[in-house]
């Protein structure tokens, strides 16, 4: 995403900078104070100063005279404004396009203001082409701007691989081709040589043959060419299926998230679909296309001149009154499917609240809604099929005045002597092929778009730099010290969760973490695991900077569990082990046995082979998280994350549970996020997360001497 | 000491249940950072967010007045705006079009479509501009059979009030997306 945009000349000239004064972000705003639309006005933020530069004239702030920015989003925009003496004050209004570009800059100002110079950089793609106003289709350039010929470079770049078949598909395409347009001629010869008076049976039964095999040849080789491309294109878009979902396991979480949720599933899913749907319907029969169209056109102006360019004119008239007749169907269809949703869902939505609608006696007001969507529906499917039916015979229809205007002139020709009657015959199928493939023609340039989106959708993420596990990283058995030296992290980059968070952890304290939900608790675990990066600050571990510890070796060292378990299909053993492959039956019994989990374990007819998650065997919630703590137990981790590992459970589950987590947690650094602050009792500090920041943190004494947010709430759980 | 916090949980439930109105005898200021402040029942907030309850069926009746900071706590509801002073009136009105930033298109000038997306050249009534639409998913809604809210690719609303309004030619530019 562009921060710093070019500025318009009378805004450089405007604009005076000190020295030493370095413009950072440079970003337009398109709302001006009476909130209309305005043009050619900039929010120029630098090293010390912020300039608001609007309708020529310039305000100009101090960034030391500043204590707080923030970008706050509204409905339909959003607005910045900035802290200064104590008042807040309006910065900028812009519409939601700038949403995200003004949450960065919000952000470098704050940076600005804390005395630091790092520039935010946003890594975001731009939604709309700042080129040529087009919408990007979730790449990274716009592929109408990066040039023409992009199709053929990334359709090259897909079938690099595919070479040969490749090969094999366009000499089937070719022979599809000849052996179509032979036909005709053959037929002509058949019509002029043979049937007229003097002509003998024989050599029509030749021509005849000949007709016969040319026939079944263009039936063999369109099949086999279908064939091989719906063949390749399966092939290929499975190869990049594999490869996609490669990719999506090695990068990072940040990456996934900037995405739309279904967005690259759709990748996956949607766009190597049409690869292949595209090979097996369009390509196949592209260059044959082609090939014949072009033919077609010569021969029929070699044929006859004068009729070809008569044709030529007719065949504009009736692929314009087509392509609309084919506007109107998919509109009036894509209504009737929305009609159909609604009719759907409104089902749904009854049936599914069938209890509310008795228990207030709606039944008779819901069944006359749904009636009224009802008939609705039926209505447009009504005038849909009617219009659906004339549609095929009035395509016929046109098609056939055509060859009736051929015929018309033609057969002027032919009494004049200029033509032969075979020729005439040749001159209508070539006519025919021609209407048949200008429709098809017409639609090519929509398919190759949509082709090249996808193609340019499953690049995207393939070009993706993974950060390569760099060699320098460092690999040492954790002592569990844990520095958070002012974190700052947001899953949308214009909505900070957690904000600064600065603290020092010893190794083998335990942490208990309270808060409100949505306040940023399994955020901060979601750091410490490692799924997000700061986007600000950084998270030490040992002193050492966690983006410099290599990956694996963290992971190796780090237990969780969490309040929802995850268990694989497969068998309890599988799944305790899958946190160390490696691990012997004893070590994996001892786990078992920490976890409190082996004697269930045990009483199961299937024993550790029992197999569970999906289709398998139901656990019960408390024995899934105690296989969840054997896992997280066996590796022998450092540094343990506890997510409400015991929210959902009963007392009892509970107690054993605790229990297990007890022996679990001594000497290990600990994270626990707890509502029932009676699972906290053993942490040695509490860390209160309120409003993005640490609110209070200390141990329990302490905090309770406070009577602040903890004292609050340890009150009124006590109470109840 | 226990009672006295659950006393603050008490009170606090207690003052979430009750409907404050704001009358005519509360007054709005506009404020030179380019905010809203208010005094009401003898307090005075530097800065008040307005939110409208009925944002489609009733934009200026019932308008929520919350705080800017302590979470943003309704103060109380102002009923109809159009019986509020003058000057109160004006500064909430400036504030309602800055937040609920809405344009309305007066006038169709074009739309074009093309592969996937329709790119809208409009006038409204914050002026002149374009914007893009993704015919895939659901951006437009119907508030009535009317009323229209398109919804570009940026998030950004636009209203249509009244469809049978608009030109012949405007209303065949806009058919295929009703």
């Amino acid at each position: 995403m562009i921060l710093r945009y070019d500025l318009p000349k009378e805004a450089e000239n405007k604009i005076s900078l000190s020295s030493g004064e370095k413009i950072y972000y440079a970003v337009p705003f398109d709302i001006d104070e009476n909130g209309n639309w305005t043009k050619d006005s900039y929010i120029v933020v630098t090293t010390l100063k912020i300039h608001v530069f609007s309708a020529g004239d310039v305000r100009t702030f101090s960034i030391s005279d500043l204590e707080s920015a923030k970008a706050e989003p509204g409905v339909g925009g959003g607005v910045l404004t900035v802290k200064m003496n104590g008042q807040h004050r309006v910065l900028a209004h812009y519409s939601s396009g700038h949403l995200s570009r003004y949450a960065y800059v919000a952000r470098g100002i704050n940076i600005l203001i804390s005395g630091r110079f790092e520039e935010v950089i946003s890594n975001e793609y731009e939604k709309i082409c700042p080129h040529c106003g087009r919408v990007i289709p979730g790449t990274k350039t716009c592929p109408k701007c990066s040039g023409e010929g992009r199709f053929l470079g990334v359709f090259l770049k897909m079938a690099g691989p595919y070479k040969k078949h490749f090969f094999w598909i366009f000499f089937l395409m070719i022979m599809a081709a000849v052996t179509t347009l032979l036909n005709p001629e053959v037929q002509k010869h058949l019509i002029n040589n043979v049937l007229k008076e003097g002509g003998d049976m024989k050599t029509a039964m030749i021509f005849l043959v000949l007709m016969f095999i040319l026939s079944v040849s263009i039936v063999i080789v369109n099949v086999l060419k279908s064939n091989a491309s719906a063949r390749l294109g399966s092939k290929i878009a499975s190869d990049l299926r594999g490869q996609l979902f490669e990719k999506y396991q090695k990068l990072p979480l940040s990456f996934i998230n900037d995405r739309r949720p279904g967005e690259l599933l759709n990748r996956i899913t949607q766009d190597t679909r049409y690869i292949s749907d595209f090979m097996a319907d369009v390509f196949c029969n592209l260059f044959a296309v082609f090939f014949i169209f072009i033919w077609d056109v010569i021969f029929m102006l070699v044929i006859n001149t004068k009729l070809a360019l008569i044709t030529f004119i007719l065949v504009p008239v009736v692929s314009v009154i087509m392509i609309s007749f084919r506007k109107t169907i998919s509109r009036i269809f894509h209504l009737q499917y929305k009609k159909n949703d609604d009719v759907s869902s409104d089902l749904q939505d009854v049936i599914s609240g069938m209890r509310v609608v008795k228990t207030y006696g709606k039944e008779k007001e819901e069944s006359d809604r749904f009636k009224a969507v009802a008939v609705d529906f039926a209505l447009i499917q009504k005038r849909n099929e009617r219009f659906w039916a004339m549609f095929d015979f009035i395509v016929s229809f046109l098609m056939g005045m055509g060859v009736v205007i051929v015929v018309y002139f033609g057969g002027l020709d032919v009494f004049e002597g200029s033509m032969s009657a075979g020729e005439l015959y040749q001159f209508i199928t070539y006519t025919l092929l021609l209407f048949q493939y200008v429709g098809w023609l017409g639609r090519l340039p929509r398919e190759i778009s949509r082709l090249t989106s996808s193609l340019e959708r499953i690049y995207d993420i393939l070009a993706q730099d993974v950060e390569e596990e760099a060699s320098d990283l460092k690999e040492f058995e954790i002592k569990g010290e844990i520095t958070f030296d002012h974190a700052t992290f947001g899953y949308k980059s214009y909505q900070p969760v957690l904000e600064d968070i600065n603290a020092v952890i010893k190794p083998g304290e335990m942490i208990g973490i309270v808060g409100a939900s949505g306040t940023g608790k399994s955020t901060l675990i979601n750091l410490l695991m490692r799924l997000y990066e700061t986007d600000d600050g950084r998270i030490l571990v040992d002193g050492v900077d966690m983006k410099d510890i290599s990956r694996r070796s963290y992971h190796s060292q780090l237990g969780v569990v969490l309040q929802e378990t995850f268990l694989f299909s497969g068998t309890i053993l599988d799944n305790i082990r899958f946190s160390k492959p490696d691990a012997t039956i004893h070590e994996i019994i001892k786990a078992a046995k920490l976890a409190n989990a082996h004697d269930f374990i045990t009483m199961l007819p299937d024993g550790y082979n029992t197999y569970v998650g999906e289709k398998g065997y139901t656990l019960s919630g408390g024995e899934r998280q105690r296989i969840a703590i054997a896992r997280a137990i066996l590796p022998d981790p450092n540094i343990l994350i506890l997510d409400e590992a015991t929210a959902s459970l009963d007392t009892e589950n509970e107690f054993m549970i605790q229990k297990a987590l007890e022996r679990l947690t001594s000497g290990k650094t600990t994270f626990a996020i707890a509502h029932r602050l009676s699972t906290l009792k053993n942490a040695d500090r509490i860390m209160v997360i309120d409003g993005h920041h640490i609110a209070e943190i200390g141990t329990h004494s302490e905090l309770l001497s406070r009577k602040g947010i903890y004292y609050n709430l340890y009150n009124a759980q006590i109470q109840n | 000491m226990a009672e006295n916090t659950l006393n603050i949980y008490e009170k606090k439930a207690e003052e979430m249940t009750r409907v404050t109105m704001i009358t005519s005898d509360d007054l709005f200021r506009q404020t030179e950072g380019g905010f809203l402040s208010l005094d009401a029942g003898g307090r005075h907030y530097d800065r008040v967010r307005v939110v409208r309850l009925f944002p489609f069926s009733d934009a200026n009746k019932y308008l929520s007045i919350r705080e800017y900071e302590n979470e943003g706590r309704e103060i109380g509801i102002i009923e109809d705006l159009d019986a509020m002073p003058g000057e109160s009136k004006k500064a909430i009105e400036h504030q309602l079009t800055l937040s609920y930033f809405t344009p309305v298109i007066i006038k169709i000038i074009n739309i074009k479509d093309e592969y996937g997306y329709a790119y809208f050249h409009v006038m409204t009534d914050k002026g002149e501009c374009r914007f893009a639409i993704n015919m895939g998913s659901n951006a437009v809604s119907k508030l009535s059979d009317t009323r229209l809210i398109i919804m570009d690719v940026d998030e950004n609303r636009f209203e249509i009030r009244d469809v049978d309004a608009l030109s012949h030619k405007e209303k065949r530019m806009l058919d295929m997306f009703l």
